[in-house]
Formats: C-alpha cells, structure tokens, sequence
C-alpha cells in the first residue's frame, strides 16, 4: 500500500467511533471486577483495552493531522461505500435475519438468486440453476454427510428425509 | 410411481400435523451434547447412542454445542418442543446453574430419560510431593496452609467441590490453580504445576498404574476394583459418610412435559442399551459406577445430589446465590 | 507378530491401505471447508466406526487428520478464508499469490512443504516420542505464557503500514477473546446478560468474517474487472526452489513439532509462529512479506503438518492429546477397549508402530492427492465474480453455523465482516485480530495460573521465571527477537557494535 498524504473520507469518523468504542469495553472491562487483584478476570480485559484506549487515541489524533481529501459524501460513496456494497450488505443482512425462521433451505435459495440475480444483471435462468445446485450440493454435504443440523425453518426436513428413508428401507 | 410418491407426501402431511405419540419415533432424533468432542461426556453418549439406536429404530444425530458450562445446550434443548425428539446429553453441571447464578435452568425442567453413570473422585498427587495417603495431606496442609497447590477446575467442578467437603470438615486450605479440565490439570501436575488434585478415578487410574502420580485415596465409601490399593476417605475421617456416595454422573434428558408414552419409549431404549456388554465393560474399565436409572429414582438421586453439592459449594464460598432462595434443601 | 512390523501393516493390507487413502482424501476437503473440521469428523467417525476393528478405524481417523490439516491451505490460498485455524498464516501470503495468478504455483508449494512437514513430524515421533513428551509436560502456565508472548511479537510482522493499528486490532483480538463465561472463576465477561455469549465469540467465525466476507466485499468494489488468469504451468515446485526453501521448512518443522506436542498449544499457534520466524529469518526475500513471499507459504505450511506428528507424541506416550483432535482420538480407543495412557506404550507397542506408519503413508496420500487436481481448483477463482462471491458468502455462513450449531455465530461472522471491511479500507490490518483472539486465552489464562501459584507476588513470579531454566530461555527470547526488532537494536548493528546473537 502507498503511502497516505490525504486521509480517507471518512477515516476521523471512523477513528473516532473506534476510539469510543475503546473507552467503552475499558469502562465494562473495569466494571468485571476493578483492581481488586493481579489474577482476577478483569486484569487481562483491562490491559488490553487500555492498550486500545491509547493506540486508537493516537491514531485519531494522526489522522486529524491529514489533509482533507475533499469531495465530501460524494467521496465516501465513491471510494467507501459504493451503492453496490451497501445494496450486497443489505441482502447478506435480512439473509442471516431469515435463516432462523424460513429455514437454510429457503433462505439459501433465496439469498443465492437473488444475489445472483443482482450481480449478473438479469440472466435469472443461469442464477436458478446455480442457486439449486449449490443449495443441493452444501446440503448434501453438511447436513446428510456431516450430519450438521441447519436451521429448520418452514421446511419440515427431518420428516422429509425419514419418509424417503422409509421408502426406500420399505417401511410404509 | 406417483402413487407412491404422493403417498408420500400424504405421509409428509400427517407428520407434520398429527404426529401421535403411539408411533414414536417417525423421525431421527437429535442428541445435544453439553460438552465438547473427546470429553468423557461425549464419549458416554456416543458409546451408549448406537445401542440406544437399535431400539428406537432410528438414529440419533449428535451435535456438540458446547459453553457456558453446559448452560447453553440446556438453554436449546428447553427452547425445543416437548415432542422428545430433541435429547439432552449432559453431566450433573445444570444441578449448579441456579447457585453459580449461570441460568434459571437445572434438571428440575428435565425427564431424566436415563442417568447412566457415575464417576468415583479421588486424590492423586505429585510422585514428590510429601504425603502419601489423605491423612498425611490433611495434616501437611494444615500444618503449612495456603501453601500447597491444588488443581482445579473452575468453580462448581469435582475438584472445587471435593474441596468444599474437606475444607468444611477439615479446616483444609490450600491455593487452587484452576485449569480447563481434569485432564491438562492432571497434566500440570505431572510437570509439578500443583501438587494434588481431586480427580476422577477413570481419568487418574491409567496415569497411578504407570507410576506416573501417586493416589492418596478415594472420596468413597468402599474401595475400587480398578485401584483397590485406594484407602476410602471415611476410613480415616467417617465424617464424610454423609456426603458420600457422592460424583459427577452422566445422564439423558428430555424436557419435563414430553407426553408419558414417548418418555417411556426413550427410558426402555437408554435402559437396554445401557445394559448392553460392551458399554458396561467400557463404564468398569474406565472406573464410572453404572447407574442406569430413570424416572423416579433418578429424580431423587438428582435432587440430593444437588442438595449435598450446592450447599458445599456455598459454605464454601464459590456459590454467588444461596441454595435456599431456590428451596433447595440443606442435607 | 513383532510389533515393530506393524509400522507397515496399513502398506500391506488392501483394506488399510484404502481407508488410509479414502480418509486423507475426505481430509483434504473437510480441511478446505470453513466450519468443517477435523475434531468434527473425527468424533462422527467415533459412532460410525464403532463396530470396526480398531486399527480400521484409526486408518481412517489418521488419513482425515493429516489430509485435513493440510486442506485448510487451499481455502485460504483460493479464496482468503482459511479453512482451519492452522492455515491462517498461509492465507497472509498465500491469497496475495493467487490475486497474481499464482494460485497453482501457491498451492504446490504448500503441498510439498506440508508433506515435508508432515514427514520431520513423524520422524520425531518415531525416534524420540518418549523425550519429546517429558520435555513437553515441563511446560508450566508460566512458560505457556511466555510461549503466548511470543506468538503476539508477531503483531510486528502483521501491521502493516501503521504499528499502532497493528497493536490496537492485536488488543482488540485479546479483548474478543476474553468474552464469554470466565472457565476459572464462572465470571461473566462482557457479555451483557445474554446466554448466547457465554460462550464466547468463536475464533473460526470470526476468522471466517474478517478474511473472507470483508475481501468478498471490497471484491465488488472491482466487480467489472475480470478474474486473472490463473498460470497452471508451474505447479510442482523447481528443485532449486526446494533446495532453497528447505533450510527454512526444517526449521519450522522443528518448531511445528514441539508447539503440537505441548498439551496447550496446536497447529494453529505452531503456523503462525512459524510464521513469524520465517519472516525473520528472511532477510531478502523476492518479494516483499504480506504480498505473495513464498517464504510466508514454506514456514506455516510445514509447521503445522509437522505439528500433527507432534499432537501423537504425548498422546501415544503417556495418553494425554497433544490437541483437540488427538483428545477425540483418545476417546475412540476407550471405545475400542484400549486403555490409552502411559501403559499403552509398553501393553500395546504395536499401536505405536502402526500408527507411525500409518501417518507415513497417510502424508504419501496427502502428496498425491494435494499435486492433482489443483488445475481444476485454480479454476475456481476464475469464476465470474458474481456468481463466485454470493457462493463464497454461502458458505461462510454454512460454515459459521456448523461450528457450533448456531445462529448468533453466523451473526459475528457477517458483523466482523463488515467491520473488517471498513477496518481494511481505513488502513488497518485484520490479521492481529485473529491472532489476538488465538492466543487470548493461552496468554490471560497462563498468566492468571502463574499468578496464582505464586499467591499473587510478583517479585516471587519474576524470580521463579528467572530461576527455571525453561522460563529463563524463553524469556531471553523474547527479549532478543523484540531488541532485534527495535530501530535503536538496528543502529547498533549498523555501527559493528552488536553482540553475537545466540538463539
């Protein structure tokens, strides 16, 4: 990486949350259980947030000292935050707020096409076909191999399976 | 073909809206495991599953979900549907959720579908430390208190318990240097980490047979065949039968109001496949007493267990809730 | 039958010789799969092969071992998401590697130095296993604390442009890794009432969100520009190259053995050790650290495949694991009817001897398995961006889940990979943070039982770690790599002033 003349849109901002954020856990990390001895379990969490505390408050002062880089929110978006990222962010978050309720099934599914979708632009045959057989493919995989239960959801799997697996075994 | 496949789905339909008692188990259940893979828990349950299994007729899929001491696989288990589909396979640590003030939870929310096991604790130590049975180390930590290094494993453990019992009766104090489990603990102290641990025998037995650390005693009532030159603690000090016989266990559990016919299908299945060989021989060699216990029986051995222990662990100092604003009772 | 002839029982007998080969085989991609993992497998593996014989179902539990300790360099090369913890240190290097369309060449190089690794493991195992673990349970939480001192020297290496960001996200990992319920005093750390965080933020989920959500992220940044085009000509490595390189990959092996044999420690802190000593023993490399130095490949990979030799010696000597993985094995054996402990070795010696030769011939699988068919991986990474990263993000949060079982990790996961994201484009590194969440509990939990011991005197500390020649040694270590790494050290050495240095 080059070096930096001119900070990043945004990088004070960014600092200074870190730096809040610092004197917070050392705030909580003093509320465990103070100075009350060298082997207590707060001893460890302060150090470290102390250490937090005073590289963050350094490095937002040095990023003070930088020149602005202009451009103003128009910056930010360009070069931090384009529309892409933050529409992408947007999907992966109601992605993980679905997961539980619909199942990894479902959301899977409809978190692959329609992120596919998006990002190829319209070819939606291409992002159905890809979407079902990656979705086959991890199942397969995780939950028939590895046996790791994914979340249910609205999809009622295990009965699923136990039906094919009478079927097969000629139980019904 | 399409007969059969809608069949199927029929089938489908009716599982998941009328799934009557009578024919459980329609699907596999799902075994939650408290601790992590290669603990003796785990190694229980995944010795006794299969035979379980051949019963039930369908499988039990394992899952580790391991932290907060057990808390959080207790916390699911309770969250899922009283349908005893879902199974609790823990060890005795939700009896001391309430006092350590980890959870509102214990095996009072639970069916004990079967307690399997229990382990037998007993004092090992250092091969250079300067005593050689319980008495010695009674009377070497009393003459030089706070002075000697015992391992532990964290508050609510065996190690922190059986240290409760003997600082109680004994007036016993001794500096306890916690480690992650009775394993790395009986490690450090091959290296001379600490210089005694409270232990269970099963995990100690191999290390004293190898001359690796020498065993003081048994925490027990009579001696073990699998270390026999083991002197029961009552021996020296019978003030310790009332605490006695005392361990952790390992048990199966479904939650409290799972319909009556299923509990009594899960409790035949854990019954026979405890009785099966193989899995005693494995329980004897690796020094656990077989229990194979349910319902009511081991309700009571649950309910004094907890009695005994939280009121040690308080009198001790390591509880953070007294055991009486939970009603349980003083032994 | 001598027990010694049983080194080479699973190389003459077809069944072994295939369940060897299936489980490397498995290994492998149980290794590349983020949230799959070895402990994992292995545990299934303990029901499923319940009814075998004993030295059957070790060959397969071996084979998925070594393969899967290897695996975790192909993610991490491929993709940026190190597929186990042990591969993180390849992916500092190695991801770079493949951005310049030397995914191949990455990958055959990590094959090789994993098999070479994985080979000087087992070499010590076999001449030396009994002295290796007397040494290794000298090991007192005072030592294991100055081990975790070491490890966080790395910071240095990793910072990147700015040292106070480097040491801020390093502290940051320290801190993450303190959440949850203390397991030495059932106190709760940082986790705000909730159950769910009791247990701790989990290291491969958030290791999973720094490194490879965030780089799917900034990747859109770029979506336009095509994937390079990956040179598949030179994948096994020259001899020259190895001829080089091998110096350093026995150097790290010796420190991947000794860090997996100790009972606190595995593959994972033996990488990135290894790690930091390659780039310290390196004193011109062709390209620069952090960018694609072969160096940084060579010095991890060989590691934490030599570490696997190491997690048995203590395990097959005196039935304590060496790490996660082995304590799962332990556990198989009690099922079996064996009785692993120190008696196994002097009961039982040709478990010892076929073991030995059974991860011999596992690391010869692992070799062949590793050279083919890395054309058709490199090809992955030339899929369209589009398609590649939703299914990169898939699979993160498969795997996040798989950990544990568990919703609130997948939810980590994706927030540490957005604040990843803005961590990186704002100039700091992502990397001290998983290192410091690795050696977080290694470091506060030793330093706590060290504290202890000495009823919380620190004269009396100093003094015991002054006194114990293990404690002293690495003490000095320390001391001299931080002196060596200092500006003013640097001066004097300019000047002719320095001392020689010994290590």
């Amino acid at each position: 990486m080059s070096k930096q003349q001119t900070r990043r849109p945004g990088a004070i901002a960014f600092n200074a949350v870190i730096l809040g954020f610092s004197l917070f856990m050392f705030w909580q990390a003093y509320l465990i259980s103070g100075f009350s001895a060298l082997s207590s379990p707060g001893t460890f969490p302060m150090a470290m947030s102390a250490i937090m505390v005073l590289t963050s408050a350094g490095i937002l002062i040095k990023s003070l000292g930088l020149s602005s880089p202009g451009g103003g929110f128009t910056g930010f978006r360009k070069e931090i935050l384009p529309p892409i990222v933050l529409l992408f962010s947007l999907i992966i978050l109601a992605f993980s707020l679905v997961l539980k309720p619909l199942g990894f099934l479902l959301a899977s599914f409809l978190f692959l096409l329609s992120s596919i979708w998006l990002l190829e632009r319209g070819r939606f045959g291409r992002a159905l076909l890809l979407s079902v057989v990656s979705i086959i493919g991890v199942y397969v995989i995780f939950r028939l191999i590895f046996q790791v239960v994914l979340p249910e959801g609205i999809i009622p799997e295990r009965a699923i399976i136990s039906t094919i697996g009478d079927y097969f075994s000629g139980r019904h | 073909m399409i007969g059969k496949f809608t069949g199927a789905i029929a089938a489908l339909a009716l599982f998941v809206g009328t799934a009557t008692a009578a024919d459980f188990p329609e699907q596999d259940l799902q075994g939650i495991i408290q601790w992590g893979a290669g603990g003796s828990t785990d190694l229980v349950m995944r010795a006794v599953s299969p035979h379980a299994e051949k019963v039930l007729g369908r499988s039990i899929v394992m899952t580790n979900k391991t932290g907060g001491v057990g808390a959080i696989a207790t916390q699911f288990v309770a969250s899922q549907p009283a349908d005893g589909y879902t199974l609790l396979m823990s060890a005795e640590n939700p009896q001391l959720y309430k006092v350590m003030g980890i959870s509102k939870l214990d095996y009072n929310d639970f069916y004990p579908v079967n307690v399997l096991a229990r382990g037998v604790p007993v004092l090992v130590a250092n091969n250079d430390a300067p005593f050689n049975t319980i008495k010695e180390l009674v009377e070497y930590v009393q003459a030089n208190p706070g002075q000697v290094k015992m391992g532990s494993t964290g508050p609510g453990g065996l190690p922190s318990v059986v240290g409760g019992m003997l600082s109680a009766e004994l007036g016993f104090k001794v500096t306890a240097v916690p480690f992650d489990g009775d394993g790395p603990a009986l490690t450090a102290m091959q290296g001379g980490a600490v210089d005694f641990m409270p232990a269970v025998l099963g995990v100690a037995a191999e290390h004293v047979k190898a001359g690796r650390i020498k065993v003081l005693g048994i925490i027990d009532g009579q001696a073990s065949p699998v270390l026999p030159d083991a002197k029961p603690i009552t021996a020296d000090y019978p003030e310790f039968k009332k605490y006695l016989p005392w361990g952790p266990f390992f048990g199966v559990f479904v939650k409290r109001d799972t319909p009556d016919d299923v509990k009594a299908k899960l409790v035949e299945a854990f019954k026979t496949g405890a009785q099966n060989a193989e899995f005693q021989k494995l329980l004897s060699d690796r020094g656990y007493v077989s229990l194979n216990i349910s319902g009511d029986e081991a309700d009571n051995f649950l309910k004094k267990w907890q009695s005994t222990t939280a009121w040690v662990v308080y009198d001790a100092g390591i509880a953070k809730n007294s055991p009486e604003e939970f009603g349980i009772a003083k032994p | 039958m001598d027990a010694f002839s049983y080194l080479f029982a699973s190389w003459l007998q077809p069944e072994l010789l295939a369940l060897t080969a299936l489980g490397t085989f498995a290994g492998i991609y149980i290794g590349a799969i983020p949230g799959l993992s070895v402990t994992m497998a292995v545990s299934i593996l303990i029901s499923f092969t319940f009814s075998w014989e004993v030295n059957h179902a070790l060959a397969l539990m071996n084979g998925i071992f070594m393969g899967g300790v290897y695996g975790g360099s192909r993610t991490a090369i491929l993709l940026n998401i190190p597929g186990a913890p042990a591969a993180i240190a390849t992916a500092i290097d190695g991801y770079p590697m493949a951005k310049k369309g030397e995914a191949g060449n990455a990958i055959g190089l990590s094959t090789v130095m994993s098999f070479f690794g994985g080979f000087i493991g087992i070499a010590v195992l076999a001449v030396a296993a009994p002295a290796v673990s007397e040494f290794a349970i000298k090991f007192q939480p005072r030592d294991y604390m100055l081990l975790a001192m070491m490890g966080i020297l790395l910071v240095g290496a990793l910072s990147g442009e700015s040292l106070a960001k480097g040491i801020f996200a390093g502290a940051f990992g320290m801190l993450l890794g303190t959440v949850g319920l203390d397991p030495m005093t059932a106190e709760q750390r940082f986790t705000f009432g909730s159950v769910e965080l009791m247990n701790g933020i989990s290291s491969i989920a958030l290791m999973i969100g720094l490194f490879g959500v965030s780089e799917a992220l900034l990747q859109l940044h770029t979506l336009h520009i095509p994937a390079i085009k990956q040179r598949v000509d030179k994948i096994i490595p020259s001899l020259a190259d190895l001829k080089k390189y091998l110096p350093l990959s026995l150097q790290t092996s010796a420190i991947g053995v000794i860090i997996g044999a100790l009972p606190g420690t595995g593959g994972d802190i033996a990488a990135l050790m290894a790690y930091d000593h390659a780039k310290r023993v390196t004193k011109n490399p062709e390209v620069p650290f952090g960018q694609g130095a072969k160096e940084g490949l060579v010095g991890p990979e060989s590691a934490n495949n030599a570490a696997v030799g190491g997690a048995y010696i203590p395990m097959l000597t005196l039935g304590i694991p060496g790490d996660a993985v082995t304590a799962v094995i332990i556990g198989a054996l009690f099922i079996h009817g064996l009785n692993p402990g120190p008696l196994l070795l002097i009961e039982k010696p040709d478990m010892f001897w076929f073991t030995v030769g059974n991860l011999t011939l596992a690391n010869f699988f692992m070799l062949i398995f590793g050279l083919t068919g890395i054309k058709i991986f490199t090809r992955i990474i030339e899929c369209p961006k589009s398609v590649l990263f939703p299914l990169i993000l898939l699979l993160s949060v498969v795997g996040a889940y798989s950990i544990n079982n568990s919703v609130s990790d997948v939810w980590w996961m994706l927030g540490f990979g957005v604040l990843g994201y803005f961590m990186k484009l704002y100039g700091y590194q992502v990397g001290p943070i998983v290192l410091g969440i690795i050696l977080s509990r290694l470091m506060d939990d030793n330093w706590r039982r060290a504290i202890i011991s000495e009823r919380e005197s620190l004269p009396a500390f100093f003094t015991g770690m002054l006194s114990s020649p293990l404690s002293a040694t690495l003490f000095v270590a320390i001391v001299l790599i931080l002196l060596g790494q200092t500006p003013l050290w640097k001066r004097f050495k300019a000047r002719g002033l320095a001392v020689p240095e010994k290590s």
